[in-house]
């Protein structure tokens, strides 16, 4: 038994209560505050964009021109005499945005299949840069790429007669591709996250790898790849600056029996205008607040907002399904 | 519990513990410890793995504290005072308790920065460069790194950034020392350099250290508490005495049977 | 037993599996195409652009710059002292003779007929002769032209009939008038635009063959004084040859006959003694004229003194353009000649010889011109009201107005928003300049060819430009250039560049950066070290995660509602008095700023929660247990650990902010503004914004600085990402 003499011990060893007693730490206290309140900013945001939004929505509504039924059901969007009927700048939003998944849903799963299973390592570390690129380009070029490129080959593959110079379709194309990288590069996400073990069982099982990646790997990831699918649908009606160049000036007003339903109505080489290009239109104009154009794009934002909202909370249940399975 | 260390006069009291459990959430870790630690000498926890020993070294600085669920009751009495008790500030018992880790963990920053930052924040207002070389020549690191003190601290080998560590607890003149399986991540020339290192500080120092390695408990210790876990998995205190006392004539079966290498 | 029923074998199994396999191939194959769909989407992105920002561009300017010069220069020649002006040759010639201190200068022509009495001097040591004149080293020679239409040829038979026995008989005649006849060559290029248009089916040799005889009806040739002589007596010799038709010939000058040719249609063809301008061709071409240029023959400048003169018997350029400009004494001029006055005798202002001796001698480089002169230019070609709009924007000399009013000037500098004239040093001489060719030469691209047409069709561009623009200028244009960087937004796209809109970008981003860099890092720190699983917590969490998502053209929303109206005072800088006069309301940079802030605020929270959660967990411990507080640890190790992830993060989050338009255009970028932004309150336009508004103009040179623009942006992009690649890779190095 070792024991040492009281000499030994360290100097000041004996520690009074006072030394140990709990400090105030103003700094900290005042950090630790000013830090939460930088994380509160961002429910700030929120609260904001529903107060503002709700707020000029509300004015809306309320004015004698508009009533909430004709909004929901009229197909004539006219300010100019006070028709405000949001199908038709919905109806443009669905058609880019339906043309637009068109593309990047089965291009992009396509490619997210093609890096996940198939690629060599090589192959994968120059993809996936380029695409990196792809997804890094502003939207106002691809925007000018919709107008100057894609609109003048419709043109010439479908003749300038059949394609008008501001159409759906054009604006639909290119907001898909630039959403390609949005879609391969979660859907990717969920097929790398697929256990190797579960591949090995089916090879194992002498499957082949096509067999494997559609008929294991592709439905185990497919809570993730739905999530995928969800938000670029979201990130598709929320794009601006394509559908603003290249689909159109003004919103398509139509007469159901009236229009002719292919020829017109669901034309989609014609000129339409969707929720947010006609919110950036009103809004790049001389606008005067607390006029009915004012109040009116934030009824139109208030819709979109609640549409991506929506999905974007789908969306995140999605993943967050996927992640129970697979973390 | 069996505990022979209880002799010691009060002066020679480093750190005790009175009953205590820790929890984390709902699960007890830890359950019924007490034991009194002797100051300038070197006591060490082992175990086999899970019952609980490093948990118990976390909870004499207050370590414990930064896993959110975690929760100590009883106490832990340091010079009389409870470290748990609600008005005692645990940065200042980290600062007179400091600890090293199962693998080195130096600052991405200079040697010298990295013994240097520890006084600095707790205002050292002595001469900085003497108390780095001070630091470093008690850790036995001062002839390897005299003329590199700018280089990073990752450019040593895992032996020397161990003893970087000690240096580093070092200056900021701490009472004890906690090691939580110091040597575990090293090779056997650095280990027995650490174990060197060890006997020394003790001069100077309250050392407790963890060990999974029995050899290193019986050749480097003065006391030697055997930790075990129960059926429900909590880590409970078997046998605590003199080093030599446990390895030769151990009180307890469990002990025993630890010692000679038939559990653990 | 079963099983083995069950699958097929054999053949059949072996069908099965390459069937199978197959199947895989041809999907493997789809995966692989449509991966490189989205390739050829980027390649194709990037080739659009570089097509449309080079290529071949024909220019034209609204006045040549030579002819600027000119009317200048004719000017000083015509004002300067002891000069007599006279419209009658012959006084000129009495005036000369009779001075020996006399020098003066006539068309080759006049100084034949007058040769007793004048001396002769040659320019540069090289007399007129018809081989000097020819080949040209005789400098002071020009062309003579007559100009018609095809459809006067085809039209008017006696003007036909006219033209064919003037180009047949021209070489007869020319000579003998003083003037020099036309190459082989040339005359066959004027019978070649002759034959063309004029609807005869003739081939060469088949000149002379029409007979003029009996040939009736009326034409009127007009203009030049220099080709009226030569007129005559192809109109005596066709009248001789029995030609009944009426010709009217008018001696009114060049500048007078194609005026009455191309503007008021009263000739049907037009002698002029120097080519046509481009103001005149346009002029033609408004009329639905499209002339044809016919050089008969060249006429050359005597330079004479009398033949009393002693001193010398020739003349440099240089010599003559000061002893006709500057000059008080001969020896102004050269040294070895006396120091006599200069007495100056020259044609007036209405003749082409005086258009023609100035034209031929003074420099006609704009850019070399003082700036005096230069401003003497200006305000000779624009108008009082936009000379004063400059004068106020920047004035012309430090110690005198030249447009504005000196009391009005005075004024304006007194009122609370003083103009920028007042206090800015006057414009230098290249300012001056640039103004001169915006406002008065404005060149202007009347056409543009992408890359592809300009490299593999150029010459269908040439044929098009031959025919559409003969007066434009053909060349290859870079529409990125550097002058396109550094010069202010302008509305014509020639001068439009990208500077207010790149200062813009990079005062936006400033602020964007400065307000969410700090809150979103300290977001980040919180939710990752301080956050405890609590209600509020977890709703920040999902409430950062859903805002990732909101569409851009929200926070533009948000931004408008907050920043720009309800934040008005702020936003202006009313409140601190210092707001932009001009603007008065909240869309200015800071609005700006602020809404991509908080746009790209979730970014970085994001970003900056995955670098912290990277940090390993016993740098934390390490920093504790030596007795430093939670916040001592987090700002002396985790931050640091997490720095290079944490800027990775926050450069790609600034670079999104650089290219998004949609809220900005929402906030209210300006569309217009020439000025560079100078403080947080001042109007804005960014990179993006300038591609917009350019892309949604119409016109074709606006698709060409758009794709210019795209390329800057680009670029940005591309290095702002290249750096956060190496921050990245930097970082990976190290861990």
């Amino acid at each position: 038994m070792a024991t040492r003499s009281p000499a030994q011990a360290m100097i000041g060893a004996q520690v009074s209560r006072e030394e140990l007693a709990k400090r105030p730490r103003v700094g900290e206290t005042l950090i630790q505050g000013f830090l939460f309140i930088c994380g509160a900013i961002s429910i700030l945001t929120t609260v904001g964009i529903l107060y503002e939004l709700g707020k000029e929505a509300l004015l809306f509504f309320r004015s004698p021109d508009v009533t909430l039924v004709e909004f929901f059901t009229s197909t004539h969007w006219q300010p100019a005499i006070l028709d405000f009927g949001i199908w038709p700048l919905v109806l443009g939003t669905i058609f880019t945005s339906v043309i637009a998944m068109l593309v990047a849903l089965p291009l992009g799963l396509a490619t997210a299949i093609y890096l996940s299973e198939y690629a060599s390592e090589r192959a994968r570390n120059i993809l996936k840069p380029i695409l990196e690129v792809l997804a890094g380009i502003p939207t106002v070029v691809y925007g000018y790429f919709a107008l100057t490129f894609m609109t003048p080959l419709l043109r010439n593959l479908l003749g300038a007669d059949n394609v008008q110079i501001f159409n759906t379709a054009s604006a639909g194309i290119v907001v898909g591709i630039l959403i390609i990288p949005l879609v391969s590069s979660l859907s990717e996400d969920a097929l790398h996250a697929v256990p190797i073990g579960l591949r090995q069982a089916a090879y194992a099982l002498g499957a082949t790898k096509l067999e494997t990646s559609l008929k294991i790997v592709l439905p185990g990831a497919l809570s993730g790849i739905t999530a995928a699918f969800v938000f670029a649908i979201s990130r598709a009606i929320g794009e601006t600056m394509v559908v603003a160049i290249a689909a159109g000036n003004g919103p398509k007003n139509f007469d159901f029996g009236q229009d002719p339903l292919f020829g017109t109505i669901l034309n989609p080489f014609v000129a339409a205008e969707t929720m947010t290009a006609h919110i950036v239109r009103i809004s790049g104009g001389d606008l005067s607040y607390d006029s009915i154009d004012y109040n009116s794009i934030f009824a139109i934002g208030l819709t979109l907002f609640l549409m991506t909202l929506g999905l974007n909370i789908l969306s995140q249940r999605f993943v967050a399904r996927f992640r129970e399975v697979y973390e | 519990m069996t505990s022979t260390v209880t002799g010691f006069a009060n002066g020679n009291l480093a750190v005790e513990a009175r009953n205590m459990h820790v929890y984390y959430g709902p699960f007890r870790a830890v359950k019924d410890v007490s034991l009194k630690i002797k100051t300038h000498a070197i006591t060490a926890f082992i175990g086999p793995s899970g019952c609980g020993k490093s948990t118990v070294l976390r909870s004499f600085n207050r370590m414990n504290d930064l896993v959110a669920t975690a929760r100590v009751e009883g106490e832990i009495l340091y010079h009389g005072n409870n470290i748990y008790s609600n008005d005692v500030d645990p940065v200042e018992i980290r600062r007179r308790i400091g600890m090293v880790f199962q693998k080195p963990n130096p600052f991405p920053k200079t040697i010298y920065e990295n013994v240097a930052w520890g006084a600095r924040i707790n205002s050292y207002k002595g001469d900085m460069d003497e108390l780095v070389e001070s630091s470093l020549r008690q850790a036995a690191l001062w002839n390897e790194v005299k003329d590199k003190l700018q280089e990073s601290g990752y450019s040593l080998s895992g032996g020397q950034q161990q003893r970087l560590c000690i240096a580093r607890t070092i200056a900021v003149k701490p009472d004890i020392i906690l090691m939580d399986e110091p040597t575990s991540a090293l090779d056997p020339v650095a280990t027995l350099r650490i174990e060197e290192l060890i006997q020394e500080l003790k001069k100077n120092y309250t050392i407790i250290i963890v060990t999974h390695n029995m050899q290193q408990a019986a050749r480097a210790s003065d006391f030697t508490a055997f930790y075990n876990m129960d059926e429900d998995r909590a880590g409970y205190l078997v046998e605590y005495s003199g080093t030599n006392e446990l390895f030769t004539n151990p009180k307890n079966e469990l002990t025993e049977q630890y010692i000679t290498g038939r559990f653990g | 037993m079963s099983q083995q029923t069950s699958y097929p074998e054999g053949s059949a199994l072996k069908g099965q599996i390459t069937s199978r396999q197959r199947r895989g191939s041809a999907w493997q194959l789809a995966f692989q195409v449509s991966t490189i769909i989205g390739i050829i989407a980027l390649i194709a992105l990037l080739y659009n652009i570089t097509n449309q920002a080079f290529g071949l561009v024909a220019i034209q300017n609204k006045v040549e710059p030579s002819s600027l010069v000119l009317a200048l220069e004719e000017e000083r020649l015509l004002s300067a002292e002891n000069t007599v002006t006279s419209e009658d040759d012959n006084e000129l010639v009495a005036g000369i003779a009779s001075d020996a201190n006399a020098i003066g200068f006539f068309g080759y022509a006049y100084y034949q007929q007058n040769s007793d009495q004048l001396k002769l001097l040659t320019v540069d040591g090289i007399a007129p002769t018809a081989e000097s004149v020819q080949n040209e080293t005789y400098g002071l020679v020009r062309p003579l032209y007559l100009y018609t239409t095809a459809d006067v040829l085809a039209q008017n038979q006696a003007a036909n009939i006219f033209l064919n026995y003037y180009l047949t008989h021209i070489n007869e005649e020319i000579e003998d008038v003083g003037y020099f006849a036309t190459s082989d060559a040339q005359l066959s290029e004027a019978r070649a635009a002759w034959t063309a248009a004029s609807g005869l089916n003739l081939q060469p040799g088949q000149w002379a063959a029409i007979n003029p005889e009996g040939i009736t009806g009326q034409l009127s040739v007009v203009g030049s004084s220099t080709l009226f002589p030569v007129n005559e007596r192809i109109a005596e010799r066709l009248a001789a040859d029995g030609f009944a038709a009426t010709v009217n010939l008018a001696n009114v000058g060049s500048t007078a006959g194609l005026r009455a040719f191309c503007e008021e249609g009263t000739a049907d063809i037009a002698a002029a003694s120097r080519p046509i301008t481009s103001a005149e061709f346009e002029a033609c071409r408004e009329n639905d004229l499209r002339p044809i240029e016919i050089q008969i023959g060249t006429d050359a400048l005597a330079i004479v003194t009398s033949p009393e003169n002693s001193f010398t018997t020739n003349v440099t350029q240089q010599e003559l353009r000061t002893l006709f400009d500057t000059a008080t004494t001969w020896a102004d001029a050269n040294e070895a000649w006396p120091n006599n006055p200069v007495a100056r005798y020259i044609p007036g202002a209405d003749s082409g010889t005086l258009d023609f001796f100035a034209e031929t001698v003074f420099p006609k480089d704009l850019a070399n011109l003082s700036k005096e002169t230069l401003v003497e230019l200006l305000t000779a070609n624009i108008s009082v009201g936009l000379g004063r709009r400059l004068e106020r924007e920047q004035r012309f000399y430090d110690d005198r107005l030249v447009f504005d009013d000196p009391d009005l000037f005075a004024e304006a500098c007194a009122s609370d928003n003083p103009a920028a004239g007042c206090t800015m040093p006057a414009r230098d001489q290249e300012n001056v300049y640039e103004l001169l060719l915006q406002e008065v030469v404005a060149p202007d691209v009347v056409s543009a060819w992408s890359l592809m047409d300009s490299l593999f069709a150029r010459d269908e561009v040439e044929a098009f430009v031959a025919t559409e623009y003969p007066n434009a200028e053909l060349t290859f244009r870079s529409w990125l250039t550097l002058d396109f960087i550094t010069s202010p937004q302008s509305s014509t796209p020639e001068f439009a560049g990208v500077r207010t809109a790149i200062m813009g970008s990079l005062w936006v981003v400033a602020i964007t950066v400065f307000f969410s860099f700090p809150i979103g890092v300290g977001a980040a720190i919180y939710l990752e070290e301080y956050a405890s699983d609590t209600f509020i917590n977890r709703t920040i969490q999902t409430n950062i995660n859903n805002l990732a998502g909101v569409p851009s053209i929200i926070y533009g929303m948000l931004g408008l509602a907050i920043f720009v109206r309800t934040l008005e005072p702020l936003t202006s800088g009313a409140l601190f008095g210092v707001g932009d006069g001009t603007t008065a309301n909240g869309r200015t940079i800071l609005s700006a700023g602020l809404t991509l802030g908080l746009l790209i605020l979730p970014v970085i929270i994001i970003a900056a929660q995955e670098a912290i959660r990277a940090v390993p967990h016993s740098l934390r411990q390490a920093g504790m247990a030596l007795g430093a507080t939670k916040w001592q640890t987090i700002w002396a190790h985790v931050l640091p650990s997490a720095l290079p992830g944490i800027l990775t993060g926050t450069i790609l989050a600034i670079s999104r902010a650089i290219g998004e338009t949609a809220p900005l255009v929402v906030v209210g970028a300006s569309t217009l503004i020439f000025v560079d932004p100078n403080s947080p309150f001042s109007k804005f336009t960014t990179l993006p914004i300038q591609i917009y508004q350019w892309t949604a103009r119409p016109q074709a040179e606006f698709r060409n600085i758009a794709a210019a623009a795209i390329l800057v942006l680009l670029v940005l992009l591309l290095s702002l990402n290249a750096s956060a690649i190496l921050l990245r890779n930097r970082y990976a190095r190290r861990a």
